[in-house]
Parts: C-alpha cells; structure tokens; sequence
C-alpha cells in the first residue's frame, strides 16, 4: 500500500492541487479541469489511510499508557509496602532499647557481686575481732598461771604454819584448782577463737574463687550480648540498606516512567493534527464533488484559507506557511 | 478530607498522565472523556475543580465551560484548561468563558499540580 500512494503522491496532478491548497511552495497554483477528479478520487483513499494509522495508533498509546500506568501503581504499592527510612529507625530503636535492657541485667549481676563482696568484707573485720579474743584467751591463760604459782605459794605457805595453816591450804587448793579452770577455758577460748577463724579464712577464700568465677561470668555475659545486639544491629542495618536502595531504585524507576507517560503525550498532539488533516480531506472531497473544475481554484484558496483557521497547534500553522517547525513548548500556564 | 477534581479530556492517554499525577498528589479524580460527561458528573459528589480539554467530540471544552459557569452549584468553581491550543485568540476565548488558567500540552505534571493547589477551592 506505501507503493502505492507514493507513486500516487508524484503523480503531476497531485503536485498540482497540493500545491494549490499551501502544502507547497506557492507559484504555478492553477489547476487544470481534468485533472481535478482524479485527484479527488484519491482523497478519500489518502483520508481512510491517515484515519487507520491515527485509530491504531492512538490504540496503542492507550494500551501502553495503560500498561505504564499499572506499573506505576504497582510500584507505588510495592513502595507503600516496603516502607521508609523509618522503619530502619525504628530497627535502630529497638536495637538500642535492648542494649539499655541487657545492660540491666549486667548491672544488675555486678550489683549481687558488690553486695556479696561487702559481706565478705564485714566478715573479714570480724577476723580482726578473733585476734583481740585469741589474745585475750592467752591473758586469761596468763593470769590462771600466775594464780596457781601463787596458789602453790600459798599451799607452801600454809605448810609452814603447820596446824593453823590448814584452813589457808584449803583455800590455796581451791583457788589452785580455780586457776587450772582458767587456764582450761582460756585454752578452750583460743581453741574456738582458731576454729571461728579457720572457718572465716575459708569463707574468704571460697568468696574469692567464686568472685572470680563470677566476674568472669558477668564479663562474659556482657560480651555475648554485646555481640548479639552488635549482629543484631549489623544485619538490621544491611536489611535496612537495602530496603533504602531497593527504595530508591523504586522510586527512580516510577519518576522513568512517569516521564515515559509525559512523553507519550505526542499522541494527544499527533491525533489532533492528524484528525484536522482527515477532516479537511473529507471536506475537500465532498466540496469538490459538487463544484465545477472553472470553481477548483477559488475552492482551493478557500477551503487552505478554512484549514488554516481550524488548526489547534502552533506547528500545524507552521507547517502550512511552510515554516519549519522548532520544538514543542512545554506546559506553558497562563493565569487569568 | 480529599478535594475532587473532574479531569474531562477525549485522549485516554492524557486522563492516565493527569490521574497519576492527581491522584498522587492526594486528589481524588473523576474523569469524563467530552464536555457532555463532565457536566453529567457535575451532579454527582461536589467537584473542587476542573481541568478540561478544550479540543473534544460531543461537546468541546469552551461550551463545557460555558455551561459549568451557569449551573447554580459550579459558577464559581476553578477551570484550568488543559489544551494544545497555544493560540492567544482561544486563550482570550477560554478567559471570556470564565477559565482561570490555560495551560499548553504536552505539560509537565508538576505544572499541572502547581496550578492546581492555586486554585483548588477549600
């Protein structure tokens, strides 16, 4: 069919009535009677083509448009779903919130620790205390010594005084055997005081080792969690990082696409140009069917004159004063 | 609560472009594809503004908005006329029939929203 209408389109009479309708270079516009008709007849063949290709293509854009439309909602929702930079915040929070709480916990651990350490400490002033019984439990010792050398002095004594000492040797054996019990409980004393001490030493120690032991737990718990809130934090940082780029990336490809329909707007454009053209050729035709060849020329100077005022575009007056057409404008606003 | 824009305009094509816009932007849209079904939808839900074509079938958008002028409820609704026409003459006409703005296809959609949140009426 593209064959066809260009052979059509070279053909003299063509040149002839386009050139007299303003689609070419003025001069030499006078149409010739007889070949009128045939040019007419070609009209409406030249008018379905345009009309075939502005339908199909006008069908086109739509279902394009349509489709690039779904995608940007489904992008929208995709993006909707996937949330923002505040989710990564809120992620962050949580991390932090359970740093503070587990850091609870390992002071609340050190806590029990530096309590049991005070226990520890009152129990080892209570050794202090032992010292002071262990060596007053050697003075009582001392002094249930030094009363039985005196009571033997005075049993010695009472033998000397022969029968009136008698009674004084009884008292000199009781307080004897009085200081022999002294000195027995100021033993027993040191002996307790040792045992009372031994087990304090031992207290010690064992709180030592499990001070130790402890320590090393706290320590350790407190490493393992701030290992697991730091793999906590890395990998929701990376989700995060992610879900902004995947973000981002979204958002990129929508704006593409939303530019992508801007541009399709040329078929709103084209349609109308192309529309007009159909138009003025039916018009031509049945204008030309009723007419006589002696009235073509008049015909033609009024229906370019009619085209002329029908145009909706700048580049469609362009085009018919045969100006070159530059750019399309883009969103010009007027405000009344 | 949403303001509503009615966007009449005969290119499908052109409808999506302004409706994603729209639509994004927080409005709610009600399309009509010539003068005719948009004054139809004029006696539906209250329309905040309107953005027409002026280059349609049935009845264009000069007429529509010569009507819209006249019905009692939408006389002093906002029209942005959303067109190819760059004439001065029928932007001059669109002025007479009462439009308070003319913008030229093919638009940028943050023009249109520009415009838009102008005029929308609270």
């Amino acid at each position: 069919m593209l064959a066809v209408v260009s052979m059509e389109l070279s053909d003299p009479n063509v040149v002839n009535i386009l050139e007299a309708t303003g689609s070419f270079e003025a001069g030499n516009a006078a149409l010739q009677p007889a070949n009128v008709d045939g040019v007419c007849s070609l009209l409406p063949i030249w008018s379905r083509q345009v009309e075939t290709s502005r339908r199909q293509t006008e069908d086109a854009i739509v279902a394009l448009t349509e489709r690039f439309s779904q995608i940007v909602q489904r992008i929208d929702a995709a993006l909707n779903t996937s949330g923002t930079g505040s989710q990564r915040t809120d992620a962050q929070a949580e991390a932090q919130r359970s740093r503070k709480d587990l850091a609870l916990v390992v002071d609340a651990l050190k806590a029990i620790q530096l309590s049991r350490n005070e226990l520890v400490g009152q129990i080892r002033t209570l050794s202090n205390y032992t010292a002071e019984l262990h060596k007053m439990a050697a003075e009582v010792d001392l002094i249930g010594f030094r009363t039985n050398i005196l009571s033997l002095n005075a049993a010695i004594e009472a033998a000397h005084a022969g029968e009136s000492g008698k009674g004084f040797a009884v008292v000199a054996t009781e307080v004897r055997a009085l200081s022999n019990a002294a000195r027995d409980t100021g033993k027993q004393i040191t002996k307790k005081v040792g045992l009372i001490n031994d087990a304090l030493a031992q207290i010690g120690r064992t709180n030592e080792e499990v001070a130790a032991r402890d320590d090393q737990a706290v320590q350790a718990s407190d490493e393992r969690i701030r290992a697991v809130i730091g793999r906590f934090e890395s990998s929701t940082a990376a989700m995060a990082a992610a879900a902004q780029q995947s973000h981002r990336e979204s958002t990129a490809i929508k704006a593409e696409i939303c530019e992508s329909l801007v541009q399709l707007q040329f078929q709103d454009r084209v349609g109308q140009i192309l529309a007009q053209v159909v138009g003025s050729m039916n018009e031509l035709t049945d204008k030309a069917a009723n007419s006589t060849a002696d009235e073509a020329a008049q015909l033609a100077k009024e229906h370019a004159d009619q085209m002329m005022s029908s145009y909706t575009t700048e580049e469609q007056k362009l085009n018919h004063q045969g100006i070159e057409t530059t750019e399309v404008e883009q969103s010009a606003v007027t405000f009344f | 609560m949403a303001k509503r824009i009615l966007l009449v305009d005969d290119s499908a094509s052109v409808r999506t472009v302004a409706g994603i816009a729209l639509r994004g932007a927080g409005y709610e849209v009600v399309e009509a594809s010539n003068g005719q079904e948009g004054l139809s939808q004029l006696n539906g839900e209250r329309i905040h503004l309107i953005i027409s074509d002026v280059n349609m079938p049935v009845l264009d958008g000069i007429g529509f908005l010569k009507e819209v002028k006249k019905h009692p409820n939408y006389k002093f609704t906002p029209v942005i006329m959303l067109t190819t026409e760059a004439g001065e003459d029928k932007k001059q006409e669109g002025r007479a029939a009462g439009a308070k703005a003319w913008i030229t296809k093919p638009f940028q959609p943050a023009v249109m929203l520009d415009a838009v949140s102008k005029l929308v009426m609270a």
